[in-house]
């Protein structure tokens, strides 16, 4: 299993390479003086384009030039975003904890309803419950997570009122901004509870649930089905039917010999979730209007502000990547044939 | 100083329409409602601030916070008024009455108030006084604000040539501005009748020895060639406030794109009702409705083509038909920055962009000006709430006459005009640009599907994109020179023609630092018009000027609109003054 | 929002769509007709596949380019359904009715577009890397691998910020997102088809490379490849959409349901009293595009449950 693990360990440098490079190439399609861009740190520099495209080289060779920025990148400087008016790694230090906050909640709830009811579909196959199941996740598959995303908004904000709009309310805002309070992870909910702040955690909670909501119902409905037919497999695998011969009750035999054994399947899978989540986080931030990394990418891929563009896939395919990485190590702890390799 | 017939007019058009307003919005208040977080007020808008310092920043957006709120100046305009003042960090009003100023109108005493505080806790002195507004004048970023200034003490509306060279010397701008005892001195280079209008609004004061410490400017009459023309970031002020206003600067996230305010209590008046302010930049018009529907927001701004989904809201007034002293325009580029514009296409005209030059072919200019549908833009991009204007100089102006020709839609003239443009090429290579707009403005989103689609159905080889640059980028690319056509708008910095002529045609102008219009002629005129203190006289310059523009054609003139604002009930204390760039938070509580 | 692709297909390393016998024909229409969902899928593709090929006659072009969606003026405020308009207009008054029909043809040319550049470059690289291997084999899995470091939409945006926004660039940006999983797809039917009897032996008689790969392999691969294409139809056209809502997309006024949804976001709150007062802004071209990818999900969902060996017998 180490041997696993390390040989997936000894990718991720090549896997970045790649990544890297394929960003680098797409920036080649721009003209020299945009891709100058990449290089200025501070405005004042924006007029002296000449002198840039002369320091870092980018009238050399290909080559040369992806040495120069991956040189910079590697430093750590991303360049100047225009959009956030602030260099581009401040930038995303700055928006990264909502995002994350609002995938990490997204994914806690993804994988405990999906896992659930796909589990329960398969329990109860052909029953009603199966079929409520499968016919929700199945229309959840096909509603974008936009239209999904505004019809909560058309009806909790419009029409009841019930959550606020952004992700913290005016009192809570101003708090976190005060000297009392200190932040420690940037994530809300968790600095509340450092913090000792409870009504900050519930402002934080409230402020969660419909973009939470509509995160989570996309990629819900394919973990649903990916476990419902997973487990389907495993309930008729001989050591299960074997356990329920031997008399075990059927909740045991579920929970302690089936259920594991088919989260296997699910966590091979897990890159599809992955990709569903990050795609999902950009869409539901547009819509929110949620001050993450999701969408302050879009405002600049709009504007045009190449830095952030830049800055803001590579932390999306980093986030990619390092969430396969774990999937692939929970799957050599959990896989019996890899553990023993 | 007596007021001139033309401000009487202006006043009294601007005056009856407002005061009614802010009386009614007085009494119609709603009751009994209890008051989400009383003292905090928030205001939502979808443009963004370029800088903080008084002396650099020229936009709305960014004058918004910076005055009156946290610097001030040494008078002010009483209330709603246009011609009439109260002291501020003076402690009278110029007048020839008083003998502060000279029988031959050029030189102003202001005497300064003793006792005031910047935030930093330092006491104000006539030092600092004069130390900001020669700042003012010297700083001179290109296309900033200082030529207001300059154009009346020094008689130039740039410290540089054409070259670029300083034209200017320190003494002169000693002998403009100086100390006495306690008062301070201007010495104006020709009588010029509106001077107080702009004292009432600009040159906001800050320590001369705060700013020295960070690396500005100490006064020094050798070093401040140093400090000429800078960029926004060079400045300290760029994101630091020390002024004496009711409000001090408690931090701008840029991120977030939001001011936050915090009151002075050591303000040298009664300290203001409100303990905070924060004014955010949200573009999308339903997040801002929605936390004003909810009581989170107290005031917001939207577009004209927006209003019906504001109104009638539960415990909203909206303050609608607020006259303004502006004009939305059209603008061309004359000298497109095509290197590494995407905006421009290929740079080339070869149907895939346009090239450097595009528009300062005049076929081109009047092929666009003839396509644009005025009438359409007013009625759905303003909601019919404005007038279309006679050029550069609008209605309630010294000089505004009707009589000036527009340009009027005809498919016929447009496509005749284009058939001539670029020696005769353009009609069969066609061309391809994006229009950047404001951010969150529907009225110029409106505006550029307008234009798209006139100009495309004429030749299928004409394609037009458009896309929403937030206000402050937008700043930044136009200050570049990357801008292809686009929408901007033009507010008084203080009610006079010549705040639109410098503006709009100077070479030095505004517009043209930004767009490339030149045209030696328009600056005679303009200079000859400031130092023409007869209004008939003056009047009729400004018409010639107007002909210029029209027959120069630099600008579509598409509308001079009203404006509205829509707020909480709760909110009390407010008033409009169409030289505000924004609220004016002192004089507001919520209750 | 990626596509929705069925696991056993999309998922690197699972294994892959099993062959299908000829004979097995019969048997997959017999399962598929007893299936009365994918039936309702079927119907619901061929329902939009109607409108999309009748959209000049229920819906008649006015502008030079019968995409972009006609209106009568600019006015901001939606107009509910009525006269003229059958489904209401949205803001500055493009024809809901009109951007629904003619959504679903531009829906279709996108996704075909796409899946048909998505098998074009697949047929190349795929048989180059499945047929010869090594190096080739190596060189291109390893650029797969690099392409789905990252997540689609994420690699889709950047590209159209590169490219310039447009309706084109925006088919572009999804036809280089979705070409990796349709080479990894047909490589591994490529390897597994190369080493077959009947291929040997075509090699054996001295038959040429290119014939070989045309005459034997390529018929014997394309099938799991049209699965493929049919169960990724509904993801493509969201991915679109999705970018269109962005304002990275179509420009407005361009019929594509995305791009009318986009137009809906300034209006879901209604006005005062009534907050529901423009529901036909969302509903309409939210409506159209959920029914759209629901019906390729069914169809999906059907062909999963034929072809996937591990539910066979169980129905």
């Amino acid at each position: 299993m180490s041997r696993f693990i390390a040989r997936r360990l000894l990718l991720l440098p090549f896997v970045a390479l790649g990544v890297t490079a394929l960003i680098f190439s797409l920036l080649q399609l721009l003209t020299p003086a945009m891709r100058a861009s990449l290089y200025i740190t501070d405005p004042k520099q924006l007029n002296a384009l000449p002198d840039i495209i002369r320091k870092y080289h980018l009238d050399q060779p290909v080559y040369v030039q992806y040495w120069e920025w991956l040189r910079q990148v590697l430093h750590g400087d991303l360049g100047w975003s225009e959009t956030a008016r602030e260099p581009v790694l401040a930038a995303i230090r700055g928006y990264f904890p909502a995002t994350f906050e609002l995938a990490l909640y997204s994914f806690v709830c993804i994988l405990v309803l999906g896992i659930w009811l796909g589990t329960l579909s398969a329990v109860q196959k052909d029953k009603i419950v199966d079929h409520v199941s499968r016919s929700t996740s199945i229309s959840g598959a096909s509603l974008p997570t936009f239209v999904w995303g505004l019809v909560l908004l058309m009806v909790f904000y419009g029409h009841f009122g019930w959550f606020p709009p952004g992700r913290i309310g005016l009192d809570a805002d101003l708090f976190v901004r005060s000297p009392q309070f200190h932040p420690y992870t940037g994530l809300l909910t968790i600095d509340a509870l450092l913090n000792g702040q409870w009504w900050l955690l519930w402002d934080a909670l409230r402020h969660l649930v419909l973009p939470v909501a509509t995160l989570t119902y996309f990629i819900t409905a394919t973990l649903v089905r990916i476990t419902r037919s997973s487990m389907l497999e495993t309930l008729r695998a001989d050591y299960v039917r074997t356990a329920e011969a031997k008399g075990l009750p059927r909740d045991v035999v579920v929970d302690k010999h089936a259920r594991r054994n088919a989260l296997i399947p699910v966590i091979t899978l897990a890159s599809l979730l992955f990709v569903g989540l990050l795609s999902g986080v950009v869409i539901t931030e547009t819509v929110f209007n949620w001050p993450g990394i999701g969408r302050w990418g879009v405002t600049a891929s709009q504007q045009l502000d190449i830095p952030a563009v830049t800055g803001f896939a590579l932390i999306f395919a980093g986030m990619l990547v390092l969430g396969n990485l774990c999937a692939d190590v929970l799957y050599a702890v959990v896989d019996p044939r890899i553990r023993l390799q | 100083m007596r007021m001139r017939p033309w401000s009487i007019r202006i006043t009294a058009v601007l005056v009856a329409a407002i005061v009614p307003l802010s009386l009614g919005a007085l009494v119609a208040r709603g009751a009994g409602e209890p008051v989400r977080n009383p003292d905090t007020f928030v205001e939502l808008q979808f443009g963004d601030v370029t800088s903080l310092d008084p002396d650099l920043a020229y936009d709305i957006y960014s004058a918004e916070p910076i005055w009156p709120n946290v610097y001030e100046t040494l008078i002010i305009y009483s209330g709603s008024s246009l011609d009439k003042f109260s002291p501020m960090l003076a402690t009278e009003v110029p007048s020839l009455q008083n003998g502060l100023i000279s029988k031959d109108g050029l030189t102003y005493t202001f005497p300064i108030r003793q006792g005031v505080h910047f935030h930093d806790g330092s006491i104000m002195t006539p030092d600092d006084v004069v130390y900001s507004f020669r700042r003012f004048l010297l700083q001179d970023q290109a296309g900033g604000p200082a030529w207001l200034l300059l154009s009346p003490l020094l008689g130039v509306d740039s410290t540089r040539d054409k070259q670029g060279k300083i034209q200017v010397t320190f003494d002169q701008v000693q002998k403009a501005v100086y100390a006495q005892g306690n008062n301070v001195v201007f010495h104006l280079k020709r009588p010029f009748a509106p001077f107080l209008t702009i004292m009432a609004a600009w040159g906001g004061v800050m320590p001369r020895k705060w700013a020295a410490a960070h690396n500005d400017w100490d006064g020094g009459a050798t070093t401040w060639q140093k400090y000429n023309n800078p960029k926004n970031e060079d400045r300290y002020q760029f994101d630091h406030m020390n002024g004496t206003g009711p409000f001090m600067l408690e931090q701008w996230d840029r991120q977030n794109k939001e001011v936050i305010l915090v009151r002075n209590d050591h303000y040298w008046r009664q300290p203001a009702r409100l303990r905070r302010v924060i004014i955010k930049s949200v573009t999308e018009l339903a997040a801002r409705r929605l936390q004003l529907q909810q009581g989170d927001a107290d005031l917001i701004v939207a577009s004209l083509n927006e209003q019906s989904q504001l109104r009638g809201l539960p415990n909203t007034v909206m303050q609608a038909k607020l006259p303004q002293i502006a004009v939305q325009t059209l603008q061309f580029n004359f000298k497109i920055n095509t290197e590494g514009n995407p905006d421009a296409g290929s740079g080339k005209l070869d149907g895939q962009g346009i090239p450097s030059d595009f528009f300062a072919d005049i076929h081109v200019r009047r092929g666009f000006a003839y396509a644009f549908d005025y009438a359409q833009n007013l009625s759905s991009a303003y909601a019919g709430q404005g007038i279309l204007p006679h050029g550069p100089i609008v209605q309630g102006l010294l000089g505004y006459d009707a009589s000036v020709p527009t340009y009027t839609t005809s498919r016929d003239k447009a496509i005749a005009e284009f058939k001539e443009a670029q020696g005769g090429k353009l009609w069969d290579t066609g061309f391809k640009f994006t229009v950047p707009y404001t951010a969150g403005n529907t009225a110029r989103q409106v505006g550029a599907t307008i234009l798209r689609d006139d100009v495309q159905a004429l030749n299928p080889k004409f394609q037009i994109n458009f896309r929403p640059v937030p206000a402050s980028a937008l700043n930044d690319l136009l200050f570049s020179h990357k801008g292809t056509m686009y929408f901007l708008g033009w507010f008084a910095d203080y009610p006079d023609p010549h705040d639109f002529a410098q503006p709009f045609l100077s070479a030095n102008g505004y517009f043209p630092v930004r767009g490339g219009y030149n045209n030696p002629e328009a600056d005679r005129l303009i200079d000859q018009a400031v130092g023409t203190a007869d209004p008939a006289k003056r009047a009729s310059i400004y018409k010639q000027i107007s002909m210029l523009a029209y027959n120069d054609l630099p600008y579509l003139f598409l509308v001079q609109p009203t404006t509205y604002y829509t707020m909480r009930t709760w909110v009390h204390g407010w008033y409009y003054n169409p030289i505000f760039p924004g609220q004016y938070y002192y004089t507001l509580y919520k209750q | 929002m990626s596509a929705v692709r069925v696991p056993s297909i999309a998922a690197p390393g699972a294994p892959t769509v099993q062959r299908v016998q000829p004979s097995a024909w019969e048997r997959t229409l017999r399962r598929f007709r007893r299936n009365p969902l994918s039936v309702l899928g079927l119907c619901i593709i061929l329902f939009f596949f109607v409108v999309a090929l009748l959209a000049p006659l229920l819906a008649h072009p006015t502008e030079r380019n019968p995409y972009m969606i006609p209106h009568q003026g600019y006015a901001s405020d939606p107009r509910p359904p009525g006269p003229g308009h059958p489904l209401g207009t949205t803001e500055e008054q493009f024809d809901l009715y009109y951007g629904a029909i003619w959504g679903a043809r531009s829906a279709f040319v996108v996704a075909l577009t796409v899946v048909g550049a998505g098998i074009a470059v697949a047929l190349t690289l795929g048989s180059l890397s499945g047929y010869y291997g090594g190096w080739i084999d190596e060189a291109v899995m390893r650029v797969t691998d690099i392409f789905l470091a990252f997540p689609g939409l994420i690699l889709a945006v950047v590209i159209v910020a590169v490219l310039g926004q447009s309706a084109r660039n925006a088919v572009i940006a999804i036809a280089v997102v979705a070409w990796p999983t349709y080479t990894r797809l047909l490589r591994a039917e490529f390897l597994r088809v190369r080493d077959m009897e009947y291929v040997q032996a075509a090699r054996a008689m001295g038959v040429g490379d290119f014939f070989i790969i045309i005459r034997h392999v390529l018929p014997n691969t394309i099938y799991p490849i049209i699965i493929l294409a049919s169960l990724d139809m509904g993801g493509i056209v969201i991915n679109f959409a999705a970018l269109s809502f962005l304002g990275l997309g179509a420009p407005p006024g361009y019929a594509d349901w995305g791009q009318l949804i986009s137009l809906s976001h300034n209006w879901i709150l209604g006005t005062a009293g009534d907050p529901f007062q423009y529901w036909y802004t969302l509903l309409v071209p939210g409506v159209a595009i959920f029914l759209f990818v629901l019906g390729w999900n069914l169809l999906g969902d059907a062909f999963q449950d034929i072809f996937d060996p591990r539910q066979r017998g169980s129905v």
